[in-house]
């Protein structure tokens, strides 16, 4: 069985059919047999009166040649009487001697024997006319005569019964034939109706793994992945399509699954890269801060402060203490985040050492809006910025130059901005410092060390956008204005994300 | 998941199942049509076959188709098939009829096994049998003798004894007939002898016959009554032909004097003549005393049609045929003489017979 299910649909659906077609054909067999065995009995029916027939036909031709001998003794006659009592006698042979119930049996048998002793008698007719013994043959002729009649009515008794006999068996059989029609009929509707079933059973069968396969290819097609694959039965070309299916479906689910790791890994990768340029930040910044970092300067300020103090120079005490101010916020920020205060206070001092350096050349203005000033932001910003406004846009204007350093709320944003009335900046320049293109010069005179390379980087790590500082400049000699936007909202999560 | 594949599985097993059941019942449709049709075709051609029987007689009568000789034929064949024997009644199957003496000629060309044959005295029978034993063939006579002849053995009735049986009956009804004149008016009639007629057959072969009827003239004459009284005559019936036997019954009616007593001696004459006693209303008059108890004839007596009949066993006879045969078949000799019993039938015993006859249909 499994060798057959094993073969192609071909041979499959082929034998399915060759099946159906034998059976059929099985059935005609026997039907043909049938009718062929029947029509052979009904040429039989009437045998038996037929052979009688032929059997009172050669005891005629017997009798007649005798009858000839003894009137004209011929030798043809003779020849004629030898051949046909040996006719006879062959004949008579064939005749059954058996005493039966039946009274055609006991009959046949009565002429078996009247027959024998008819010859005999004939054959001694015969003898006596040979030897001219015209007394004897005469008495024998009569005799076997007589003998003859009574075989002759036996045989005509005997033929009328066998017929009355035959007839019966005649309608017998056509009723069997009537039978053995209405057998066929029932048979052939039966078999007929097995072989609608079977072919039926044979086609579900075959059809069934494919309308399985069907099935599991409309789940995987609304998207199911996790459909259970058809298993293949057997190894025709449903299976091997099956096979195949299943095939396609499970490397198309590994495929999945790479696809779904390397997405994964290379957002990991992403994650990892950030990190590092963060923590290279980090370690950038702190170095950068280190560089600033001049306890000894600090600590000595603080001793010349105390010195004026104890001079009683009150204005040169005041200058040291803010000096000291300005690098005390340098020592004490080591952390990444402080209020807007903080830095506004910063820039406060870094104007006011100008101021003094310079004898107030530096006009600076402030518009504050002190609700913002505990937002969070990176420390050392503004001072380079504003550090920045002082050297490269109004250090050469003598007492004209202006810096207006505002805070103040635009939408969601809080916006810091350092306005100058310097040389201002071309846009190259801008788009280069932006892009971080700039190259400044970092032996640069009177530099705390801070670029605004640095700043715009560390602002944008810190907000996490790049859109976070803006340079606008109308052109020579108009001024410069820098703006920082820090999202009201994301400032606060960065802070307590910091920490 | 798992549920579905094994579903699927179950599903394919099932059509499988379906499958192989369907062959199955195809197969055993067709087994069981060509069985049946193969049984139903034995059961016709089994009525074909029958025993076959290890002898063969023949019983030959004169006329196989009277009561009296086919039940004496039951009884033959019957008390045959016990030993395996087959007995045909000749003549039964053929086209034509045949006489005795053409059947005898059959049965001796067919090489029977034994012939029972209802012989008469003629020479030709005599012949015939004679011709018959020595083709190795044992005949014996039936009914009817053939004392010359080299017959086995004779089956038949004591035919004395039913001659005294009848004779006995004409006495009563003479003694009945001298009541009627002590009782009757006396004198205006003439002392008239009660006429009592025999009817035998014309061909007076039959040795039987005779005896009958010497039997009843000795016996009437035994008897103490004057010959005054009666006066036997024998009236020969033509039974040549076959329906001659009803015209001279007849003509004896014809007759002024028509006899008082009329004794039959065969089954054919008692029908004939109650026929003619009912046709020619002398019924009472004219008193029949029949042979046979063909149903007939006993309801005859039941009516008074008929005064009295004897019963043959019949059966008893056709026994005694086949035994005679088969004594000889394994003792090579069997007695002469077999004599089967004869019952007399009048009015005192009629119901009985009635209710035989009733209970054996």
């Amino acid at each position: 069985m499994n060798k057959f299910l094993n073969s192609p649909l071909q041979t499959k659906i082929i034998s399915a059919c060759v099946l159906a077609n034998i059976t059929i054909f099985i059935v005609n067999l026997f039907l043909i047999v049938g009718i062929n065995s029947m029509s052979k009995d009904m040429e039989m029916v009437y045998e038996s009166n037929r052979s009688l027939n032929e059997l009172s036909v050669a005891l005629n031709m017997v009798q007649d040649s005798m009858t000839e001998y003894l009137s004209s003794k011929t030798s043809e006659s003779l020849e004629n009487y030898y051949i046909n009592a040996q006719k006879f006698k062959d004949l008579t042979d064939d005749l059954g001697d058996k005493v039966t119930d039946f009274s055609f049996n006991r009959m046949e048998r009565n002429i078996k024997y009247m027959s024998g002793e008819y010859l005999e008698q004939v054959e001694q007719t015969i003898e006596a006319k040979r030897g001219r013994n015209v007394e004897k043959y005469r008495a024998y002729y009569e005799s076997s005569t007589d003998l003859f009649e009574n075989i002759q009515s036996y045989i005509t008794s005997l033929n009328l019964e066998l017929f009355v006999i035959n007839s019966e068996d005649f309608i017998t059989l056509i009723q069997t034939f009537r039978t053995f029609e209405i057998i066929g009929v029932v048979v052939m509707t039966f078999v007929m109706i097995g072989n609608v079933i079977i072919i039926t059973s044979f086609v579900k069968a075959m059809i069934m793994p494919l309308r399985s396969l069907a099935d599991s290819a409309n789940e995987i097609a609304d998207g199911d992945f996790d459909v259970t694959l058809p298993s293949v039965s057997y190894s025709d070309e449903v299976g091997i399509v099956i096979g195949a299916f299943n095939k396609m479906i499970v490397s198309i689910k590994d495929y999945i699954e790479q696809l779904k790791v390397s997405m994964a890994n290379e957002r990991y990768m992403q994650e990892k890269e950030l990190m590092m340029e963060a923590h290279l930040k980090d370690a950038q910044l702190r170095y950068l801060q280190a560089q600033i970092n001049p306890h000894f300067l600090f600590n000595t300020l603080n001793a010349g402060a105390q010195l004026a103090m104890m001079e009683g120079a009150d204005r040169t005490y005041e200058y040291v203490q803010t000096v000291a101010d300005f690098f005390r916020y340098n020592v004490k920020n080591q952390k990444d985040a402080v209020t807007l205060r903080e830095e506004v206070t910063l820039v406060d001092n870094y104007i006011h050492i100008l101021n003094v350096r310079f004898s107030g050349d530096i006009g600076y203005e402030k518009q504050v809006d002190e609700r913002l000033l505990d937002h969070k932001m990176p420390s050392m910003i503004l001072q380079p910025i504003v550090e920045n406004a002082v050297n490269h846009g109004i250090r050469e204007m003598a007492g004209d130059g202006r810096i207006v350093l505002r805070v103040y709320r635009q939408d969601k944003d809080v916006c810091i901005s350092v306005k100058d009335n310097g040389k201002g900046i071309s846009n190259e320049t801008i788009e280069k410092i932006l892009s971080g293109d700039y190259v400044s010069d970092e032996n640069a005179y009177d530099n705390n060390g801070i670029g605004m390379d640095n700043v715009i980087k560390r602002l944008r790590l810190f907000v996490g956008y790049e859109d976070v500082l803006r340079i606008f400049s109308e052109g020579e000699g108009k001024g410069c204005e820098v703006v920082i936007r820090l999202p009201l909202e994301g400032a606060k999560n960065v802070q307590s994300d910091d920490r | 998941m798992k549920v579905r594949k094994d579903l699927y599985e179950k599903k394919i097993r099932r059509q499988y199942l379906v499958l192989i059941l369907t062959l199955l019942f195809t197969l055993l449709t067709l087994i069981f049509g060509s069985l049946y049709f193969r049984f139903y075709r034995l059961e016709l051609v089994k009525q074909a076959e029958a025993h076959t029987y290890d002898k063969y007689f023949v019983m030959i009568t004169d006329n196989y188709k009277t009561d009296f000789w086919q039940s004496v034929y039951e009884g033959a064949l019957e008390k045959a098939r016990e030993s395996d024997i087959y007995v045909d009644l000749l003549g039964m199957n053929l086209s034509r009829d045949y006489s005795c003496e053409e059947l005898m000629k059959i049965a001796t060309a067919s090489k029977v096994d034994g012939i029972m044959v209802c012989a008469d005295e003629s020479s030709s029978m005599t012949a015939l049998i004679n011709d018959a034993v020595s083709n190795g063939i044992p005949v014996v006579t039936l009914y009817g003798d053939n004392t010359h002849s080299d017959r086995l053995s004779f089956v038949g009735i004591g035919g004395y004894s039913v001659g005294k049986m009848y004779a006995k009956q004409i006495i009563n009804i003479i003694k009945d007939a001298r009541r009627e004149k002590l009782f009757g008016d006396e004198g205006i009639e003439e002392n008239r002898k009660v006429q009592v007629a025999v009817l035998a057959n014309a061909d007076t072969k039959d040795a039987g016959q005779n005896i009958i009827i010497s039997a009843i003239q000795d016996t009437i004459s035994e008897e103490n009554v004057t010959d005054a009284e009666f006066d036997v005559s024998i009236v020969t019936v033509d039974n040549t032909n076959a329906f001659s036997v009803e015209e001279s019954i007849r003509d004896i009616f014809l007759n002024e004097d028509v006899p008082d007593v009329i004794v039959c001696l065969n089954e054919l004459n008692t029908t004939c003549t109650y026929q003619a006693v009912v046709d020619f209303n002398k019924v009472g008059e004219v008193n029949v005393l029949g042979y046979y108890d063909s149903s007939e004839i006993v309801k005859a007596i039941d009516r008074g049609g008929v005064y009295a009949t004897i019963s043959i066993d019949t059966r008893q006879l056709g026994e005694y045929s086949v035994s005679a045969l088969l004594d000889y078949y394994e003792f090579g000799n069997t007695s002469e003489y077999y004599l089967a019993d004869v019952t007399l039938i009048d009015r005192s015993n009629v119901a009985d017979f009635l209710k035989k006859e009733a209970l054996d249909e």
